[in-house]
């Protein structure tokens, strides 16, 4: 039998989401029988922090949770400084893994200090985060990260040589998709058929609610949460979590331009006003309706 | 005068608990929270709306409370300008199923995951915890996660999902999802009963005497007498004052409570301090928690609180033998998850779903001025939203966690609800342990 893969789990400036979106994943005692969790800061893992501080030894996997600084005054963990622990951590890694978008971009927190407030290899779309350069990082964002994305990130690192990744470091398998992919709602995103108002199952949450989904690569409505919905089909729009621009501002508005929408992820801009617009000219009854009609 | 700095691990988040001793006894006690991250501020001059998608993200273990917090909030702006906005019984019921879902699921992941491990700790220093080691530890997983699957099924994820807005919510479920929500709250029941209660759990909602509930062997019981060993039925006790500001289906009202006697409570009476954090003196601070009185006194919230203005006869018979000790909070997380279980599988049967979830509001939300305040109780306690907006734009938010209210620091002469618990105490386990009791949220009050 493999030995079990080690983990520690270091949290910057976070919310602790992702640790709790971790402890969702629905295959527990398999993931338990092959990686062991040396220290998590909730959960009591193996060892102490400070055992794992003071040690040398080396281990398999850092997950990073939250948005990091070298900046004391903003960021300390035990009462030292943040970049020590995590220089001295990086350094007996073999992979580093930033799990969700603060961590991956600097997401929400990052807002209040742009300059001093970044993730682990960005700060937003740029390179250059709290390190300039590292060969070993994966980036999972999302707000939180899925708990699949993340066991099977790792166990994909732990069983194969490689990962594919795509240019912000995320995992091909997961961020190829778009939210879009697997929404309920996308014949109504086909033939332009917006969403009246919240709360119904009928539309598109794209035109006027401000739906990230056709440009968040995420594969959410493919997998769902917690096995069984997704924002968009609890009637909300997708917020663009796993974006390095996320948040937004007005999460809940669609941003036009000469009352157009921003057009889906890879599509240019003059090509799909003109599909949109031959689309729209279609009435099709069936998507005008509400789709279980007690009346017929 | 000996001082001592310990970190507190294994909460949410992180803190120091600063000992000040005097023969071996604990003279005054200071609660640090670091790690600030200024949600409040990111707010300033945004869109009204994005509170609905931020304020989750204050803490990964409270999101839909927040989500709910800040939703009324935002209806209370409405209701202050002149309209008062219609919410359907639907989705007032589809919030509360929400918010008990994330109630359920903290408090048997704060028993299983913290309380249980903290216990065997406290008599065994070398034990290092049941995470990945006992059974029971995945079994407790598995609930927890039915739990939040069976509110999923409303909210669309869990944490940070965004499923409410000013005038509802956004999701339209379908009888089948109601179907698999009682499924998973079944299962949740199931993991209870053989479990945490070791009865079925119609029984353990009747009892009136901590005697019925430490007879039978359970995860519960077993809690119970661990903490009798360690004398946690006396130590922890604080100013026996409770205050619940939130709605519940329990009370009605806004309560307090002074040990037993219950009256009305009005959030006009709140009052939020700046003593001793960062904001008011970035060098004489020592942490970023803000404290919370009401009238000017320290009270205590969260599920004892809750149960105690509520009059809970089970609750009450604990209180009369060890009044506000540590037992006696730790009991309280147990007792109100089977009663918010019960309560959520009623509602889940009684959804009307013909209903609509939503009605939007006529105002134009641009066109927003105004203040609002949002009260809910959250798993640790009541949680207030208060928003000043500008033409839809926020011009101040405020945000008073359940963790501002039981852990902020008072002085010597007025100290807080933790810190009166931990006076007087000889150890620095004992006192980790009672500050624990309070299910501390750190993530929450650095927001």
């Amino acid at each position: 039998m493999k030995h079990k893969s080690t983990i520690v789990w270091l949290q910057g400036l976070t919310c602790n989401g992702n640790s709790h979106s971790f402890l969702n994943y629905p295959q527990m005692p398999s993931f338990a029988s092959s990686f062991e969790m040396i220290y998590h800061p909730l959960i009591c893992g193996a060892q102490s922090f400070s055992t794992v501080l003071e040690s040398n030894e080396h281990f398999d996997f850092l997950i990073i949770e939250g948005a990091l600084s070298h900046d004391e005054r903003l960021l300390q963990r035990f009462g030292i400084p943040f970049y020590e622990i995590l220089d001295n951590f990086a350094k007996r890694a073999k992979h580093i893994i930033c799990a969700g978008s603060c961590a991956s971009f600097g997401g929400i927190f990052r807002l209040r200090d742009p300059e001093k407030i970044t993730g682990a290899l960005f700060s937003g779309k740029e390179k250059g985060g709290y390190w300039l350069e590292k060969s070993n990082v994966v980036n999972i964002p999302g707000c939180p990260l899925h708990p699949r994305w993340l066991v099977e990130t790792l166990f994909a690192l732990r069983d194969r040589d490689t990962l594919l990744l795509d240019e912000f470091l995320r995992p091909k398998e997961v961020f190829a998709y778009l939210a879009h992919h697997g929404c309920l709602r996308n014949e109504y995103f086909e033939w332009k058929v917006d969403s009246k108002q919240l709360g119904e199952k009928e539309g598109c949450l794209f035109y006027e609610h401000g739906c990230q989904g056709p440009m968040s690569h995420a594969n959410c409505n493919k997998i769902l949460w917690n096995g069984v919905s997704s924002k968009t089909r609890a009637g909300s729009p997708c917020l663009g979590c796993t974006e390095f621009d996320f948040p937004r501002r007005a999460l809940f508005e669609t941003q036009k331009n000469m009352s157009l929408p921003q057009t889906p992820f890879g599509i240019s801009k003059r090509a799909y006003y003109t599909v949109a617009g031959v689309a729209k000219s279609f009435k099709i009854e069936r998507l005008e309706k509400k789709l279980i009609d007690e009346n017929h | 005068m000996k001082i001592t700095k310990e970190i507190i691990e294994r909460i949410e988040g992180e803190a120091t608990l600063e000992l000040e001793w005097d023969n071996e006894q604990v003279t005054f006690a200071k609660i640090k929270f670091f790690n600030y991250r200024g949600i409040e501020e990111i707010l300033k001059k945004r869109p009204l709306l994005d509170a609905l998608a931020l304020t989750p993200r204050v803490c990964g273990i409270c999101s839909h409370s927040h989500a709910i917090a800040s939703v009324l909030a935002i209806e209370s702006i409405f209701e202050n300008q002149g309209e008062s906005l219609h919410v359907s019984q639907k989705a007032n019921d589809i919030r509360e199923i929400a918010l008990n879902a994330e109630k359920i699921h903290n408090h048997i992941k704060w028993y299983f995951f913290s309380i249980l491990p903290e216990l065997k700790r406290v008599a065994d220093p070398t034990y290092h915890g049941n995470a990945y080691k006992e059974k029971q530890w995945f079994q407790a997983q598995n609930a927890i996660m039915e739990s939040l699957k069976m509110g999923a099924h409303f909210t669309g994820q869990w944490p940070h999902g965004s499923f409410v807005m000013a005038g509802g919510v956004t999701c339209d479920p379908l009888q089948s999802d109601v179907v698999s929500a009682i499924g998973c709250l079944d299962s949740v029941i199931s993991f209870c009963e053989e479990h945490f209660y070791g009865m079925p759990l119609e029984e353990f909602l009747s009892f009136d005497s901590a005697l019925q509930v430490m007879s039978v062997p359970s995860a519960l019981s077993y809690g119970i007498d661990e903490m009798l060993k360690q004398g946690f039925d006396r130590l922890g006790r604080s100013y026996d004052r409770f205050l619940a500001l939130g709605k519940s289906y329990m009370y009605e009202g806004s309560l307090k409570a002074s040990k037993t006697a219950v009256l009305g409570a009005d959030v006009k009476y709140v009052q939020e301090s700046l003593e001793h954090t960062f904001f008011e003196d970035k060098h004489k601070g020592y942490t970023y928690s803000k404290s919370a009185q009401y009238k000017k006194s320290y009270c205590e919230v969260g599920p004892l609180a809750r149960l105690m203005v509520a009059k809970e006869p089970l609750m009450r018979d604990f209180h009369r033998r060890f009044k506000d000790a540590a037992l006696t909070r730790v009991v309280a997380r147990a007792v109100e998850c089977a009663h918010l279980i019960a309560r959520t599988k009623q509602l889940l049967s009684k959804l009307n779903l013909k209903e609509p979830s939503f009605y939007p509001p006529k105002k134009d939300i641009h066109s927003l001025s105004g203040e609002g305040v949002g009260i809910i109780e959250a798993p640790r306690g009541t949680l207030i939203h208060q928003v000043d907006v500008r033409n839809g734009v926020i011009e101040l938010y405020n945000i008073i966690t359940p963790t501002v209210w039981n852990l902020g620091n008072g002085n010597r002469e007025n100290p807080s609800t933790a810190q009166k618990a931990i006076i007087g105490l000889n150890s620095f386990t004992k006192a980790d342990f009672i500050l624990k009791s309070f299910d501390v949220c750190s993530v929450c009050t650095t927001q």
